[in-house]
C-alpha cells in the first residue's frame, strides 16, 4: 500500500508507536548519529546523508549480551532477555539488506539463535531510503540499492515536505493506518527520484569473476600488498552491518558466560591453545575479511556479504579502502572455471 | 542437534564419573562423564556419532572442543581425554570423581560410517588426536558392527610410548587376530617392540591396501600434512581418504565465525572432512 505522511507529523506518529512499542530511531550521539530509544525528549535525526556510526545489527546482535547464567552448586541456566516488541524506525536500506543477510547465518534449521530470533520476530524495521547518495557508499555496486526493499516492514521516499510511504507487510501497515494513499502522481514522482538516487550512486568496483579471482589468488602477493597499512584496529569489521562474529567469555564475578562482539581482524580471534595460529599476520586476516564477504557468502547463500554502507572506508584509520581494494583485485589474473 | 527446552549455548549438569592420568608425564588426562538427567543422556545417545566432539564447561574458566573418545555401547557415559594447555584444560585437569561441570554436543558430522560399510579401515592416530578414532574402533570393533566392515587396520604413533594413550584396550588389540596394530613412537626407547619413526613413514612401510579401503587420518597438523600425501602415493583416491580437523571454536553451532575454511565452519560443517573436499576448500589452517 502507498501512503503519504506530512513530515510535520511523523514526531507525533512516532510517540503515539510508544504506546505499543519500544521505538527506536537514529538521534544525534557526539559527532555521530545513533539508535537509540525515541523517548518525549528525542531529536531525531533523518536528514543526514550519512548512516549511523554503529549499524543497526546491534539492536539484534548487541555488542556485549549475557548467554548463560552460572547457578550455585556448578550448573546452567539459559540467560533470560527482556524485549519488548519493538520498532525501529528509519534504518537505511544497506542496513536492513544487512539483517536479511544475517538472518541466514543464525535462523537456520537445527542451528537457530534463540537470542537473534527472538528479538528479530519481535522487531518491526521501517526503512528510509536514501534519495542523497551518500559519501563512500556503494550499495548499488554489490548489487543491492538506496530503496532496497528486503526485510522492510514499510519503506519511506523523502519527498520534501511529505514522506511516500511504501508498506511491505501487515505489521508495517498497522503502524501508518491511519494515513491517506498517496496518488498515483505522487508514487510515479516518488519512483522517479528513488531511479534518480540509484543512478547516481557510482559504480565503486566490478564484481564479475571477482569471487574467481580472490579464490584463486588465495597465495597472492596482493594480500601482503593491501594489508600493508593495515593497523588492525578492526573497527572495519566492529562497524559491519554484515560481521556477525563474536566471542564468549566468561565474568567470574557476575556469575555469567557473556558473548562480545569479536573481529577476524585480531590476531587471538584464531589463536589455538597449542601457539599455532591459522592466520599469524595480518595479511592472512585481511585475506579473510574480503573473502568472507566476496567469496564465502556467495558459496553460503548466492548473496554478497557486503551492502555497501561503506562504513569500512570512512572510519578507517589510515584509510584503507575497500572498494580501491576490490579494484585492485580486478587486475589480478585468473581464470574461468568451467563449472558444470 | 537443538532441543527445543534450552538454549545451544547453555550447556547440560554432568559429573566427573572417573578421572585419570593417560600418560606418564601427566600431560593426558582422561574424564568420563555421566549425565545429570536421563533425558539429557538419552537426548545424547539418540544422536552420538565417533568423530563428533563436545564442549566441556567449567563456569569461570570457559569451554573447551574435546573430540569424544567413547562408543555408545560401553554405557552411559561420555569418555574425554583433555592435554593440560590452557586455563580450561587446565581446570579440567583439577576435576575429581564426583566433581560438576557443563557439557554442550555432541556436535559436528561424526565419522560416515554409513558410507564406509563393507569397507577396509585403515585408521591412523597420532598423540592425543586419537581420541576419536579410539572412539571410532571401539564402535567398529564391537561385535554388533564388526561385521559390517572389512578388514580393521591401525596405525598408532606417539612422541614416547608413555604418551600412548589407552594402554589397556591397545594391548588387547595386540592380541587380537582381528585387527592389525602398528603402533610407533618418535625416538627409540628400550624394550619397544614396535616401530620406531614417524607416522607417514609408518604408514608408507605398512603399506595398507587401498583396495575397497577407506583411511583415516587424525592427529597433530604436521603428521596428517605428510600422511595424506603418503595415503595419495599409496593409491587411496581423495574420496577415501577422511580427516578430522580442529580449530578454535566458541560458538560450536556455526554462528561464531572463528573456525571457518572457506565457507565451512569445521564445527558444524566438519570436524570430518574427506580429502576431495578438503582440495576444494582454501589452505587456510
Amino acid at each position: 500500500m502507498n501512503l503519504i505522511l506530512e513530515k510535520q507529523a511523523l514526531p507525533g506518529l512516532l510517540q503515539s508507536w510508544r504506546e505499543q512499542y519500544d521505538v527506536y530511531v537514529p538521534q544525534k550521539m557526539e559527532r555521530f548519529s545513533h539508535f537509540m530509544p525515541l523517548t518525549e525528549e528525542s531529536v531525531l535525526v533523518t536528514g543526514e546523508p550519512h548512516n549511523t556510526r554503529i549499524p543497526p545489527k546491534a539492536l539484534f546482535l548487541p555488542m556485549t549480551e549475557t548467554l548463560v547464567k552460572f547457578t550455585r552448586f556448578g550448573g546452567y541456566e539459559d540467560a533470560q532477555q527482556n524485549v519488548q516488541p519493538r520498532v525501529v524506525f528509519g534504518i537505511r536500506p544497506c542496513d536492513a539488506q544487512a539483517i536479511q543477510l544475517l538472518d541466514t547465518s543464525f535462523i537456520q534449521e537445527g542451528y537457530t539463535d534463540p537470542l537473534w530470533l527472538e528479538r528479530r520476530e519481535k522487531t518491526i524495521t521501517i526503512g528510509l531510503g536514501c534519495h542523497q547518495p551518500c559519501h563512500n557508499g556503494f550499495c548499488t555496486t554489490v548489487g543491492y540499492g538506496p530503496f532496497n526493499k528486503s526485510d522492510l516492514d514499510a519503506l519511506l521516499t523523502d519527498l520534501g515536505d511529505t514522506y511516500l510511504v511504501e508498506t511491505l507487510s501487515e505489521a508495517g501497515e498497522a503502524c501508518f493506518q491511519d494515513l491517506s494513499p498517496a496518488s498515483d502522481d505522487i508514487y510515479e514522482h516518488a519512483l522517479e527520484i528513488q531511479q534518480i538516487a540509484h543512478d547516481q550512486m557510482p559504480v565503486a568496483f566490478e564484481t564479475e569473476n571477482l569471487k574467481e579471482k580472490l579464490e584463486q589468488n588465495f597465495n597472492s602477493k596482493f594480500w601482503e600488498e593491501v594489508s600493508q597499512s593495515c593497523l588492525g584496529c578492526g573497527v572495519c569489521t566492529f562497524l559491519c552491518p554484515t560481521c556477525f562474529c563474536f566471542d564468549i567469555v566468561d565474568e567470574t564475578q557476575r556469575k555469567q558466560r557473556v558473548r562480545n562482539w569479536d573481529t577476524c581482524m585480531f590476531r587471538t580471534y584464531s589463536l589455538e591453545a597449542s601457539g599455532h595460529n591459522p592466520r599469524p599476520s595480518r595479511v592472512e586476516r585481511t585475506r579473510q575479511r574480503l573473502s568472507h564477504k566476496f567469496v564465502y557468502w556467495l558459496d553460503q547463500v548466492n548473496q554478497i556479504g557486503c551492502t555497501g554502507c561503506g562504513r569500512c572506508v570512512r572510519y578507517c584509520p589510515v584509510g584503507i579502502d575497500i572498494r580501491a581494494m576490490l579494484r585492485q583485485a580486478q587486475t589480478l589474473p585468473f581464470e574461468v572455471s568451467h563449472a558444470v | 542437534m537443538q532441543s527445543e527446552a534450552r538454549s545451544p549455548y547453555t550447556p547440560i549438569p554432568m559429573h566427573v564419573l572417573h578421572a585419570y592420568y593417560e600418560s606418564t608425564d601427566r600431560s593426558l588426562k582422561t574424564l568420563e562423564l555421566s549425565f545429570d538427567h536421563a533425558a539429557d543422556s538419552q537426548a545424547f545417545f539418540q544422536v552420538f556419532n565417533p568423530g563428533q566432539f563436545c564442549l566441556l564447561s567449567v563456569a569461570g574458566k570457559g569451554e573447551s572442543a574435546l573430540g569424544v573418545a567413547s562408543a555408545a555401547w560401553e554405557g552411559d557415559f561420555v569418555r574425554f581425554t583433555a592435554q593440560n594447555v590452557g586455563s580450561v584444560t587446565s581446570a579440567l585437569h583439577a576435576l575429581k570423581a564426583g566433581d560438576a561441570l557443563g557439557m554442550r554436543g555432541p556436535m559436528g558430522n561424526g565419522f560416515p560410517l554409513d558410507d564406509w560399510k563393507s569397507k577396509n579401515l585403515v585408521i591412523i592416530g597420532g598423540g592425543c588426536a586419537f581420541s576419536t578414532l579410539y572412539a571410532l574402533t571401539k564402535h567398529v570393533h564391537h561385535e554388533d558392527h564388526r561385521g559390517d566392515y572389512g578388514k580393521l587396520t591401525l596405525v598408532y604413533g606417539t612422541r614416547t610410548s608413555g604418551l600412548c594413550m589407552y594402554k589397556h584396550d591397545i594391548a588387547a588389540w595386540h592380541e587380537d587376530e582381528d585387527m592389525e596394530i602398528h603402533q610407533a613412537i618418535d625416538v627409540p626407547e628400550d624394550n619397544w617392540l614396535h616401530h620406531v619413526g614417524y607416522v607417514p613413514d609408518v604408514v608408507r612401510q605398512v603399506a595398507p591396501s587401498p583396495v575397497n579401503a577407506v583411511a583415516v587420518v587424525c592427529g597433530p597438523p604436521i603428521m596428517t600434512k605428510f600422511t595424506l600425501p603418503a595415503l595419495v602415493d599409496l593409491g587411496f583416491s581423495p574420496e577415501n581418504i577422511f580427516t578430522s580437523l580442529e580449530k578454535r571454536m566458541k560458538c560450536g553451532i556455526g554462528k561464531c565465525g572463528r573456525c571457518n575454511l572457506g565457507p565451512k565452519y569445521i564445527c558444524k560443517d566438519g570436524p570430518v572432512f574427506s580429502l576431495a573436499e578438503l582440495n576444494a576448500l582454501p589452505a587456510d589452517l
